[in-house]
């Protein structure tokens, strides 16, 4: 909580950012259910219309309100970034950490899984990869948080290493503490400020990358909406309604731009290394 | 330099007693006379330390203290001191080890002793205190949580017991507003505050012996004058084996009753501290006296 307060009175474009953030999150959670009409319901005779008091943000190619389809697709586009973003976290972070505490041949062997998952093509792996385990948001998420996992990785892994030969470390070995207990309760804080900061802009990454992924038809098929795909179906009538896209456009540029700012002002308010700031200073 | 001849050591019959242990053989010039009398709390005879290649650091060093007594060690880096002071905690960097001498902490005999031995008499019977205070606690963790941690950890005491020992071991080292410091995080301290939060640490579980190995070097005169006094009273209180190591004569002369002098991995010098300065008869230590005589603000102030 304290940090989110921080964080509030760290500047207006990372205030203007929480809020949409949290009207972000509300569409992520509510959206289908707030959605002023049926995000399915085609009407042929008012396909592409401009913006009126029926439809705020026209209708697309099949006369389906734009602005109930983008409420409707919030979920599928949002939560799916949340989820890949936490794969990648828990796939990540904890093997970049442990990392630092095994045995040569294992850290190997790790940095170079890691280094192989870096060098794949990001696109052509989810396509591979919803071509080997069907074509479903869940398979396109858990792709989605695999690639994302080597930055994670690579982010626990510095800080540990950093921490890892500090005396203090070495004073709580020498007492009997084990690397479990190194790792939870003294690297583990050190190391989750940067982590923090790191779900938050591979969160933005995330719903890019969801983003593009249902904009190539992968994750989730035509009928239902999502932000992706609303963009690609719009690609075809630019001629006729060349403003289309710019709506779930805005609403994905908008939502990674928020993130970015609130990720950058995260990684001032937590300071990784110097987690808290010169209140009052106590002399001897 | 006069109130140093008025330092005595706390069994005054000590020094009169020159036996030797072996009947006959010469005295070694780290021979301390004082075990003969009562039993050390920290020892270490004829320690040598080697690297892996087999090369010595350390040729056969004795070390021993009793209850109460300050030994003060100096030496230039690279003499063997703080090795000698590693190899009595256990914890000798990777690639030494200890090739031969005994070791006994507070007596337990540690000669040869394994990690889980070691850790049974670290912090419960020997403490140790370092230079830079501030690397030794996480920067991220409140003052208060880390001694209430070292307080679970070695002196087993029970975790809602563990503020309160907190504060009443602060308390007792002199330390104000201790409340304020508990909650506290490493930025937030003085380096002199820092060291006497792990002295603090270092006599949680009120251990025999107490190393302060350059614990005083980076801090500024005042505050070292301040937490050498606070040395000097704990060992008085509790009776602490104090082992003091310091490049510095004048902090090893402020504390300590006995000296010894280190050089290249071996004791050069040793005896009660007013008389290896007023009378050195090495001439290292006639070198080391020298320097400071030269250097030291004696001389700009004569």
């Amino acid at each position: 909580m304290n940090t989110v307060s921080r964080l509030w009175r760290s500047g207006w474009t990372v205030r203007l950012a929480l809020l949409i953030l949290l009207a972000v999150a509300t569409l992520a959670v509510a959206g289908p259910a707030i959605a002023p009409q049926d995000p399915l319901a085609q009407d042929a005779a008012s396909a592409l219309q401009e913006p009126s008091w029926a439809h705020l943000l026209g209708t697309d190619y099949l006369g389906r309100d734009v602005l109930s389809r983008l409420f409707a697709g919030a979920p599928a586009s949002l939560l799916s970034a949340l989820a890949a973003a936490a794969i990648g976290l828990v796939l990540g972070a904890l093997p970049g950490a442990l990392s630092a505490f095994v045995p040569r041949v294992g850290e190997w062997l790790a940095l170079r899984v890691v280094d192989a998952l870096l060098a794949l093509p990001f696109i052509l792996f989810a396509i591979v990869f919803a071509a080997l385990l069907g074509n479903g948001l869940p398979q396109a998420t858990l792709a989605i948080g695999i690639l994302v996992a080597p930055g994670f990785f690579r982010i626990a892994r510095a800080a540990t290493l950093r921490v890892r030969d500090s005396p203090y470390i070495d004073a709580a070995t020498y007492l009997g503490a084990s690397a479990w207990w190194v790792l939870s309760r003294h690297v583990w804080r050190q190391v989750a400020p940067n982590l923090v900061v790191a779900a938050v802009s591979a969160l933005g990454g995330a719903l890019l990358a969801v983003a593009s992924l249902t904009f190539l038809g992968i994750g989730v098929q035509p009928p239902a909406p999502t932000w992706g795909g609303m963009l690609s179906s719009d690609l075809g009538y630019l001629g006729q309604r060349p403003w289309g896209p710019l709506a779930p456009a805005l609403a994905i540029v908008v939502t990674v731009g928020a993130l970015n700012v609130v990720a950058d002002a995260a990684r001032d308010v937590l300071g990784a290394d110097a987690p808290a700031r010169q209140k009052e200073a106590v002399r001897v | 330099m006069s109130e140093l001849s008025q330092i005595t050591a706390p069994a005054p019959t000590a020094d009169a007693v020159s036996v030797s242990p072996h009947g006959g053989t010469a005295l070694g010039p780290s021979f301390d006379e004082g075990s003969l009398v009562r039993p050390a709390a920290v020892e270490a005879s004829d320690l040598v330390i080697a690297a892996a290649d087999g090369s010595l650091l350390v040729h056969g060093v004795s070390v021993s203290v009793r209850p109460g007594e300050a030994l003060g060690i100096v030496g230039e880096s690279g003499s063997g001191k703080t090795l000698t002071c590693r190899a009595l905690l256990g914890i000798l960097p990777p690639g030494l080890s200890v090739t031969g001498g005994t070791v006994r902490v507070d007596g337990v005999d540690l000669t040869g002793a394994g990690e889980r031995e070691w850790r049974d008499v670290r912090g419960t019977r020997i403490g140790a205190v370092f230079q830079d205070p501030a690397s030794y606690l996480n920067p991220a963790m409140p003052i208060g949580a880390q001694l209430e941690e070292t307080l679970r950890v070695t002196a087993r005491v029970p975790r809602r017991q563990a503020r309160e020992r907190a504060r009443e071991l602060l308390d007792d080292l002199g330390i104000r507003r201790v409340d304020l410091v508990l909650r506290q995080r490493v930025a937030h301290l003085s380096g002199g505050m820092l060291q006497r939060v792990l002295i603090a640490m270092a006599l949680a579980a009120d251990p025999a012996v107490l190393i302060a190995d350059e614990a005083t070097t980076a801090l500024d005169v005042t505050v070292q004058a301040e937490l050498l006094d606070l040395l000097g009273r704990l060992r008085a209180e509790r009776g602490l084996a104090l082992v003091l190591v310091s490049h510095d004569l004048a902090v090893v002369a402020q504390v300590c009753e006995r000296v010894q002098v280190f050089r290249d991995g071996r004791v050069v010098e040793a005896g009660a501290t007013s008389r290896v300065l007023r009378a050195p008869g090495h001439p290292y230590t006639r070198e080391l006296l020298r320097a400071h005589a030269a250097y030291g603000l004696e001389r700009f102030l004569a």
